[in-house]
């Protein structure tokens, strides 16, 4: 593979593993949400709000994603970088950090989330909380996604 | 003074007011009841006085509130309202002008007869689907039989010959007709349908040989069939069934059309439910009271600078209701309200959502204030997502009557959109890059690592200032050498930190940690039994260092959500330029435009306040704030379902 080859890969495992945690992440939320919706139709907005909450994983993913494709040249005016392998593989690593905290942050905000629909559906005034406590897992996708965008943009790539 | 001082209040009264005085307190909604018999100086009185009793009212009022909650079920099952997605956060009342709420509580009696008109119609309903029922199955069960021309009740027993109408396992039935035609040479069978298992079939005989065939029927398992109450065809039958049907499907439609007529006292219900509910609260919060035989003592909690008032009308209103105040005592349990003057007010969604702050404890809202609306702002970081963001909440302010924390958050996100506005103004934020305008001061995209730099130090004030706060708490609590030990050593030791990482400071940062450091060690141990422990505990505290240095990092995330907001707004309008072009494609272009960005400040608003609230309660609150008091709940007019509202209807 030349370098190019290399950060496209690092791109496609961020959009694509961030993406698998939030899918997953939202999946499960969504089927704890529609058992409370079938007793009580009127919780359906405050559980979809549970619902979005694991969601930002992917979109942090596809925001890395976009990145890399826009500083190697896919996207925007500008031409395809001539990147060599080093190049390519420091582009990979970038990605790594939001890819991998990503799938597994969504799979676990998820579950968390899914806890939050029960409470909701005993204490529907104590939504806040449940999203407090499902945001705590968020921090370090968040965190992930701040690695890979300095990485990113500290790397030394042609212009 | 964002915690409201609180008065233990005392009314006596004569017991033929009391339906008066309660009257007055709910509407006042000024007093919280607390339970006579609870308090400290119950066993001082009990042998003078007794606890009161619910009359006999309460249960009739129960009754009548169910009757009315009854209908509205009813009526909700057959005719729902829908609540629109936004009133599923905010609730759904029905607003009624105060003339008009009045005249539908003087129309409480019309509640009977549509209460009586509902069980009716319900009954009929229930009748309706019952025949409905029966008619199915009767159907389902003729239906195998469709093409018998002879009628139902002709196939018995006659003189001559035996006829009726049998089923068969299929299996069996191969077996049953050879069996038949080697013993019964006259006889008659004709299959009228075969199913997966079941087989049906005409069978008839002469007479004197109808014996022989029951044997046969018997070992290959026939059961005969009958509709005792049924003359005619099968077909006729079911021509006739499905007839019923359609004319029990028009009686259907009738008492529902009869019922949504009932509809128009939809509002009038609501209201009386809600008069009723409050009446029936009135009587139950007499469980509070103790009474002698002529009078009644109630014991409360009134915020301050509402009490004069309750006087004054307790005064004017009443003839014999004394009112006397004092303050808490030190021990008591006293209830919590806050009050925040001013943009501040919009923040205590953000502490109530925590917790209600204990008795004399600082309420943190006035603190936590600046720093959400500039985090928030950080986050968001768009001049284009702040206006909008500021209009959504204006148009909703507007659109619905919001009370209470649904006001509070939308005018807290009303200032988030300013805050996002101004400081996508300094980012060069506006709808991402859409316009290309340059930032007033920097793009931190361009410059990742200065706005990490700039997140940490506004962190770092932050944290400072909860240990300031504490510090503040400490001394007020008589404890200054607590606040010097817990609060100043940290801060001496932390900047002495700081410092050794700035070049030119680095040796009075050398200073101030050793120091800072001894303190910590000589005086975090204070609490231990002996030297060693003590000396050791001291030791083991400067570990707490992780937790300020992660408290720090966490704030990164103003940072990550900045640019996440950005970035994302950038690719929605890279993919807006892929199409752009013919003038489909402009088209296309715009509604990628509107719905990619009008998504983003729906996920960005959500991601920023879920961020900043975190920061204040993990890394603010951590340093100086408790919570777990109790809320203030007085004794009020609470509805469900109506708004009774000052002004005119048009």
């Amino acid at each position: 593979m030349n370098g190019i080859e290399i950060a496209l890969l690092g791109a496609a495992l961020a959009v694509g593993l961030a993406g698998i945690g939030s899918a997953v992440g939202v999946g499960i939320v969504g089927q704890s949400a529609s058992g409370l919706v079938t007793e009580d139709p009127d919780k359906f907005g405050q559980t979809l709000l549970l619902q979005a909450l694991p969601g930002t994983q992917g979109i942090y993913g596809l925001l890395t994603g976009f990145l890399i494709m826009q500083d190697i040249g896919i996207v925007g005016e500008e031409a395809l970088l001539d990147l060599t392998v080093a190049q390519g593989y420091g582009v990979f690593m970038a990605a790594m950090p939001i890819a991998i905290v990503g799938l597994l942050s969504g799979i676990y905000q998820g579950r968390v989330s899914a806890a939050a629909v029960g409470l909701v559906a005993k204490r529907p005034e104590e939504l806040g909380k449940g999203i407090v406590y499902s945001v705590m897992v968020e921090t370090y996708a968040v965190l992930a996604l701040l690695a890979s965008i300095l990485i990113l943009f500290g790397l030394d790539l042609p212009t | 003074m964002p915690i409201i001082d609180m008065k233990k209040v005392y009314l006596l009264g004569h017991r033929q007011e009391r339906e008066k005085v309660f009257s007055l307190l709910q509407h006042k909604g000024s007093v919280e009841m607390v339970d006579v018999k609870s308090g400290e100086s119950w066993s001082e009185m009990e042998s003078l006085l007794e606890p009161d009793q619910p009359d006999e009212a309460v249960s009739g009022l129960d009754e009548k509130l169910g009757e009315i909650r009854y209908c509205i079920d009813f009526l909700q099952r057959n005719f729902p309202m829908k609540k629109t997605f936004v009133q599923q956060f905010t609730g759904a009342k029905v607003e009624l002008s105060a003339e008009r709420y009045n005249d539908y509580i003087d129309r409480l009696d019309k509640t009977k007869t549509i209460y009586e008109e509902c069980r009716r119609a319900e009954d009929e309903l229930a009748r309706i689907r019952n025949e409905e029922t029966q008619c199915y199955n009767l159907i389902a069960e003729l239906e195998p039989w469709v093409t018998l021309d002879v009628p139902i009740e002709q196939a018995k027993e006659g003189s001559f010959a035996s006829m009726g109408l049998y089923q068969i396992p299929v299996d069996n039935l191969p077996e049953l007709q050879g069996a038949l035609d080697d013993k019964l040479p006259a006889h008659y069978l004709e299959v009228f349908s075969t199913g997966t298992d079941i087989a049906c079939f005409f069978f008839a005989c002469v007479k004197a040989e109808f014996s022989t065939a029951q044997e046969l029927f018997k070992e290959n398992t026939v059961t005969a069939v009958s509709f005792p109450e049924l003359t005619g065809t099968p077909s006729q039958n079911i021509d006739s069934m499905q007839k019923k049907l359609d004319s029990l499907a028009e009686e259907r439609e009738a008492v529902l059309n009869e019922v949504e007529g009932f509809l128009e006292h939809r509002p009038m219900l609501m209201a009386c439910h809600d008069y009723m509910d409050n009446e029936l609260k009135k009587h139950e919060a007499v469980m509070n009271l103790a009474r002698t035989d002529n009078s009644f003592l109630l014991e409360g909690w009134v915020p301050e600078p509402v009490l004069a008032d309750l006087e004054t009308t307790m005064a004017e209103e009443t003839d014999t209701a004394i009112l006397v105040s004092r303050n808490p005592e030190p021990h008591e349990d006293v209830p919590v309200l806050l009050h925040n003057r001013g943009p501040a007010d919009a923040y205590e969604v953000v502490t109530l959502l925590y917790s209600t702050p204990k008795k004399n404890e600082l309420d943190p809202t006035p603190y936590l204030a600046p720093f959400f609306l500039i985090f928030f702002g950080i986050c968001l970081s768009d001049a284009g997502y702040g206006l909008i963001l500021t209009l959504l909440a204006i148009f909703v302010s507007r659109k619905l009557r919001l009370s209470g924390m649904g006001k509070q958050l939308m005018k807290l996100l009303y200032l988030g959109g300013f805050s996002a506005a101004v400081f996508g103004i300094l980012f060069g934020g506006y709808f991402g890059d859409l316009f290309n305008l340059p930032p007033l001061w920097f793009n931190p995209l361009d410059d990742p690592m200065t706005m990490l730099i700039y997140c940490f130090a506004i962190g770092l004030v932050q944290i400072y200032f909860g240990l300031g706060l504490q510090a503040y708490r400490n001394i007020k609590a008589g404890k200054p050498l607590d606040a010097l030990f817990d609060q100043g050593f940290w801060f001496i030791f932390l900047n002495g930190l700081i410092m050794l990482l700035l070049p030119g400071l680095a040796l009075v940062g050398q200073g101030l940690a050793v120091g800072g450091g001894a303190g910590l060690i000589l005086t975090q141990g204070r609490t231990q039994q002996g030297i060693i422990k003590k000396f050791m505990s001291g030791l083991l505290s400067l570990y707490n260092i992780t937790g300020y240095l992660s408290d720090v990092l966490s704030y990164s995330r103003l940072l990550a959500l900045g640019l996440a907001t950005g970035v994302i707004a950038m690719a929605i309008n890279a993919i807006g330029e892929l199409v752009y072009g013919s003038i489909i494609g402009i088209v296309v272009m715009v509604v990628i435009l509107a719905g990619g960005h009008l998504f983003n400040v729906v996920i960005s608003s959500l991601t920023s306040y879920v961020h900043t609230s975190r920061l204040q309660y993990v890394e603010f609150f951590g340093k100086f704030f408790e919570g777990g008091g109790k809320s203030f709940r007085p004794f009020r007019v609470q509805t469900n379902y109506i708004d009774v509202t000052e002004r005119e209807e048009a």
